[in-house]
């Protein structure tokens, strides 16, 4: 009987052992369209035929020092926080450098390195909590106030996880005193906000994006019908029992289904689930697809199938083609 | 028989107005008991890991008013949070959730306790004793106003090192 409560101790300190962290959603602080806007910080592109003028977030973080003062403060708390946030500046010059390197890097036997124009596309500063931020100065004579707007937004629902304005004192002092006031001011309400975001996403999982796609050469498309149990179930309803199995709760909501292209929002996926050696590790969302995507390459599917991530929580399926 | 009627509606009025003062005062003694019953207001951004309020306390004398008061601005950085200014943001309390302080009553009986721990976290601003109107004789005691700085950052990381509130980072 002792052996058995000894051998039971030692497995579940192995299970415990085992067990992974969830994966850290990553976060940048950026400076929202309307701050670029306001201040000039904006550049023309061209994109099929018209032109848009998009932020040029680089300009805005080495000509205005009031953005790196707030993203020095506001990086400050989080790091007290065992949550240091991304650099957008550091990860815009990576980027560069990036770009230069892969544009020189041959092999010995000449070979060069490949890149997709998606694969480049893609290659862009990204986080997985966007922290928008503007603000904006008003003038009384000598006295100066701030009044502020920070929303923190999950990158892949674009809901707002954490909002928060207000306005600093008004007062006769440097602007670097009066912007840390600020982050000072929101700092606890904007924490509180994240917390509760976490809580929720350890009691219900983490909530990301499923898309399919259909490459045009693929034999076959979501309206295509299959037996199940002596049944016929077109693959899109059979792609939505998968979904509803595997969730959290079954918590899913299909926004878009037709013959070539599906979109599953609100998923909530389990923050763990087993790997090929049976281990427990923490999984996101292309991890999570993973299992659909096999059980598409096997029979009566036998398609093509590929998935690609587009950060911890949105990933494209595409079938057809890899 | 008017004079009968009249006595009687006499004692009635009486009666009835002796109850609701007996009421009102019952109730008095309830809400003084009570812990949650004190005021508190953000005075304005604290330095960095700091708030600076403005809390009332009650006591039996102006240093038990004063002690009590501290004890008060602490409670409301744990479980009631701060309530917002024209240039400060509210703060949100340390522990959200209402059952904290039944789950851990006894860490709580002894962090509040006389000379507890909770002295560690709240600074008084001002030295001496609170004076005009911020210094109430009111029946049982005195309500003195006072101006402290809680270090709410440094009592936040006691409470999640003790496992009392929850880490932003815990689980990643």
């Amino acid at each position: 009987m002792k052996k058995i409560f000894v051998l039971a101790a030692v497995l579940l300190a192995c299970s415990v052992a085992g067990w992974s962290q969830a994966k850290k959603p990553t976060i940048m602080v950026v400076p929202s369209d309307a701050f670029c806007e306001r201040n000039g910080f904006v550049q023309q592109i061209q994109t099929t035929g018209a032109t848009v003028s998009s932020p040029d977030y680089a300009r805005a973080m080495k000509e205005n020092s009031d953005i790196r003062t707030l993203v020095s403060a506001m990086g400050d708390f989080m790091a007290k926080n065992d949550f240091p946030i991304q650099s957008l500046e550091q990860e815009l010059k990576r980027l560069q450098t990036e770009d230069a390197e892969l544009a020189m890097m041959t092999g010995k036997s000449g070979g060069e390195i490949d890149e997709t124009p998606l694969e480049r596309l893609r290659r862009s500063a990204k986080a997985d909590i966007i922290l928008d931020l503007d603000y904006e100065i008003h003038r009384n004579g000598p006295r100066k106030q701030v009044s502020f707007n920070l929303q923190a937004i999950d990158a892949y629902s674009s809901k707002l996880i954490s909002g928060n304005t207000g306005v600093s004192s008004d007062a006769n002092v440097p602007m670097t005193t009066l912007l840390e006031e600020c982050v000072l001011s929101f700092k606890d309400n904007f924490l509180s906000g994240l917390q509760h975001y976490f809580d929720d996403l350890f009691a219900n999982g983490r909530e990301v994006s499923v898309t399919l796609l259909r490459y045009d050469n693929c034999p076959i498309d979501f309206e295509e019908e299959f037996e199940v149990n002596g049944e016929p179930y077109e693959l899109a309803e059979i792609i939505e029992a998968w979904m509803a199995d595997n969730t959290v709760e079954g918590r899913y909501t299909t926004a878009a289904k037709s013959a070539n292209r599906m979109r599953f929002n609100q998923v909530r996926i389990p923050l763990y689930a087993k790997n090929m050696n049976g281990r427990d590790v923490a999984i996101d969302a292309e991890a999570f697809v993973k299992p659909l995507v096999r059980m598409l390459k096997k029979k009566p599917y036998s398609l093509t199938v590929g998935s690609s991530p587009r950060g911890l929580g949105d990933v494209w399926i595409t079938i057809g083609d890899k | 028989m008017r004079k009968v009627l009249l006595i009687a509606l006499t004692l009635l009025v009486t009666a009835s107005a002796v109850t609701v003062s007996a009421q009102t005062n019952k109730d008095r003694r309830k809400s003084f008991k009570s812990w949650d019953n004190y005021e508190i207001s953000t005075e304005k951004v604290g330095v960095d890991g700091t708030k600076f309020v403005k809390v009332w306390g009650f006591g039996k004398n102006v240093d038990a008013a004063v002690m009590q008061a501290k004890k008060n601005a602490v409670h409301a950085c744990i479980f009631r949070g701060l309530p917002g200014g024209p240039t400060a943001m509210s703060t949100p309390p340390i522990c959200p959730n209402p059952e904290t302080l039944n789950a851990h009553e006894d860490y709580f009986q002894n962090f509040f306790a006389a000379g507890g721990p909770y002295l560690a976290y709240v600074n008084m601003t001002t030295d001496g004793v609170p004076s005009g109107t911020d210094r109430r004789q009111v029946k049982g005691g005195y309500k003195v106003g006072i101006y402290v700085q809680v270090m709410y950052d440094n009592l936040k990381s006691k409470l999640e090192a003790d496992g009392i509130a929850r880490k932003l980072s815990s689980g990643f």
